[in-house]
């Protein structure tokens, strides 16, 4: 269906040209006069059928629809030569400005009537055309002897055929000329023209060739209408109309127009006729205008490009400066912040020696044990605050740069034994279960002090997260890699949660409700140490509650 | 050169705290509030040990233990450097200076103790 509807502007192609061979192979009479009528109704129909919505197309309907019925009218009353003035005038002459006005339209729906440029280039080809005109045609026709109708008449055609191609010529400035629609306007228009031109020029009589112009004229005007490219026409301001590119048609039409004056001059002066000097020199004046016009515009537009340019040029160097200045700022804002951080460091650890010191002078004298409990409670709560410290400063200089480590061998089952060993105090008091399950050394190098750091924060982890009477199972296993593990029975925590608990300050719900202590750094930084060991860390959620943290690090070799 | 052991820190109470927990383990202390005081007394009793505060205001820890390296007569001193500052370059500064032992703060008195005992060896004298 699709394809059959595309193809239906050949099809008009076809049918009219069937028609016009057929129009000059049967002898004059009726017959011939009816495939004439037959044409123009024809493509009177089929605009009408295809572009009733759109009013350009309609008046170019309207316009054949006159010109058809013209010609019926002058085969109708007759034959061969008809006479001028005639009725079939006033129905030409009334299609002319119909036809005219659709193009007009079209002009106005496309949106090229904003283009200077387009309205520069079609009055030169115009006043070009205008200038050939006068020469070879109206000078004859107002210097005739005729009746002042009969010279008003006959003049009437070249002045529309003008009009005709001043649409047409603003048209093919525009680069409507790309689409295939508008070819088919445009030599449809052609031949009307030139047909016009001939017929004006000479006798004329009815079964010349030059019918065929007027023939195919109305097949292609029809043919312009079925075609699907017809909408682009009347699109206004499409991408491809606006960026218009240097187009060989485009500088022919032009050259050619600019060459009119000179070379009329040139053939009146070589056919010794009247050489028309007003006429060349007048149309010479105003195509010079327009070409300057033309000229300054485009010298407008390039400034324009130029300023535009300098524009971007002066926003692109304000923003590198503006960047420049917050990069000085974001330093100096670093600066400060490690400043910050040293200082934070050295004030909290002065008084923090000072209390842990006193209170550690303190546990060693007699006391009662109210006091000592109390005291006991001082103690913890100081190494407490003494870690979380620690980590808001081990954060602070990891986002500074990369974590320092310095490596040695060392045996990671050693330093899980150990990182237990300082930890079986805190599990005694809540009364878990600590199993260390070593099998034999497992050799890595790694910065120990760090590596003591990261079994630890596990360790401590696993511990305050598991309920009284628990279990914390640390493993060290050598495989492909070197492998810890420590499981808990503890709270646990969903698949979702686990890929975010290494995030900095990140804490589950479950941790803060139940008021678990913790700032949600200690998973963080083992992470970090991790990570500076070109090592993984994961974290996966137990059957039956609990969590399991797998360390895996590079083997030494 | 005598048994004294020289304990500089510009932080009164710390400076209190190290002096009591020497003088409890039978040591005969000295004790400096700045880094000027600090030199002038190991320049009078030739300290077997010095517990050197690194962040002091005028001669800074570190400062002192340079002078007391370059002092021919405090050949034997053995130094132990206390600091606030976690970083491990600063640490390595300490033993680069000539340091025999550095403790962090904050840290147990028990320890520190521990630390000062270990260098303290009058046998050498």
């Amino acid at each position: 269906m699709a394809s059959w509807r595309d193809r239906t502007s050949e099809l008009a192609l076809l049918v009219g040209g069937g028609l016009t061979a057929l129009y000059f192979a049967v002898p004059d009479g009726a017959a011939k006069n009816s495939i004439y009528g037959l044409v123009g109704f024809l493509a009177v129909v089929a605009i009408v059928w295809c572009a009733r919505d759109s009013v350009p197309w309609l008046l170019f309907a309207a316009g054949n629809l006159l010109f058809s019925v013209g010609d019926d009218v002058g085969a109708g009353f007759w034959n061969g030569s008809p006479p001028v003035p005639s009725v079939a005038d006033a129905f030409y002459l009334a299609g002319y400005p119909l036809l005219a006005a659709g193009l007009v339209l079209l002009l106005f729906k496309s949106g090229s009537h904003r283009r200077t440029a387009a309205l520069a280039d079609a009055t030169i080809v115009t006043f070009a055309f205008l200038l050939v005109q006068w020469v070879y045609l109206l000078d004859g026709i107002l210097a005739s002897s005729d009746s002042t109708f009969t010279i008003a008449v006959n003049a009437a055609y070249p002045l529309m055929d003008l009009i005709l191609l001043a649409g047409l010529a603003g048209f093919f400035v525009t680069g409507a000329w790309r689409t295939p629609a508008f070819w088919l306007l445009a030599v449809s228009v052609m031949l009307l023209l030139v047909a016009d031109e001939v017929f004006a020029l000479g006798s004329y009589t009815s079964g010349e060739w030059i019918d065929s112009g007027w023939l195919l004229s109305y097949t292609l005007w029809a043919a312009a209408a079925l075609h699907p490219s017809r909408r682009e026409l009347s699109e206004p301001s499409r991408r491809r109309y606006q960026r218009l590119r240097v187009s060989p048609w485009r500088v022919g039409v032009l050259m050619v127009a600019l060459l009119a004056p000179p070379a009329v001059l040139l053939i009146q002066h070589l056919r010794d006729a009247p050489l028309h000097v007003w006429a060349i020199a007048s149309t010479a004046a105003v195509i010079s205008v327009f070409v300057v016009l033309r000229l300054t515009g485009i010298l407008r537009a390039l400034e324009g490009i130029r300023a535009r340019e300098r524009a971007a040029r002066a926003d692109a160097e304000q923003a590198q400066r503006l960047l420049e200045a917050q990069n000085e700022r974001l330093v100096e804002a670093d600066r400060l912040k490690d400043e910050f951080v040293a200082l934070i460091s050295h004030d909290l650890r002065t008084p923090l020696t000072s209390i842990m010191g006193y209170v550690e002078l303190s546990l060693d004298e007699p006391l009662a044990d109210e006091t000592r409990s109390y005291l006991e409670v001082v103690a913890r709560s100081s190494q407490r605050l003494l870690r979380l410290v620690d980590d808001l400063l081990f954060v602070a200089r990891l986002q500074s740069g990369r974590l320092e480590i310095m490596p040695s061998r060392l045996d990671l089952t050693e330093v899980a034994r150990q990182a237990a060993q300082e930890a079986r105090g805190r599990a005694d008091a809540k009364d878990l279960e600590l199993v260390v399950d070593t099998n034999g050394d497992v050799p890595v190098d790694a910065d120990r002090g760090r590596i003591f750091q990261l079994f630890d924060n596990l360790i401590s982890n696993a511990i305050k997260f598991t309920p009284d009477g628990g279990k914390v199972e640390i493993k060290v296993a050598a495989g492909d890699t070197a492998r810890l593990e420590v499981c808990d029975t503890g709270i646990g925590f969903t698949e979702a949660q686990a890929a975010r608990v290494f995030e900095r300050f990140y804490r589950t719900e479950d941790a803060v409700e139940r008021q678990v202590p913790g700032t949600g750094l200690g998973l963080f930084i083992a992470h970090a140490i991790t990570d500076a060991h070109g090592g993984t860390i994961s974290a996966h959620p137990r059957d039956g509650g609990g969590a399991v943290f797998r360390v895996e690090l590079p083997l030494a070799t | 050169m005598s048994g004294v052991v020289l304990v500089a820190d510009d932080d009164d109470d710390i400076l209190l705290l190290v002096t009591t927990r020497l003088k409890r383990d039978g040591f005969e202390v000295v004790s400096a509030r700045d880094g000027f005081e600090a030199l002038a007394l190991a320049q009078e009793h030739k300290p077997a040990v010095a517990v050197l505060d690194v962040g002091m205001p005028g001669l800074d820890g570190l400062e002192v233990l340079e002078a007391i390296r370059e002092t021919q007569a405090l050949a034997h001193t053995r130094v132990l450097l206390l600091t606030a500052k976690a970083q491990e370059s600063d640490v390595r500064r300490g033993y680069d200076a000539g340091a025999d032992a550095y403790v962090k703060k904050p840290f147990s008195p028990a320890e520190l103790a521990e630390r000062v005992r270990s260098l303290y060896d009058p046998g050498v004298l």
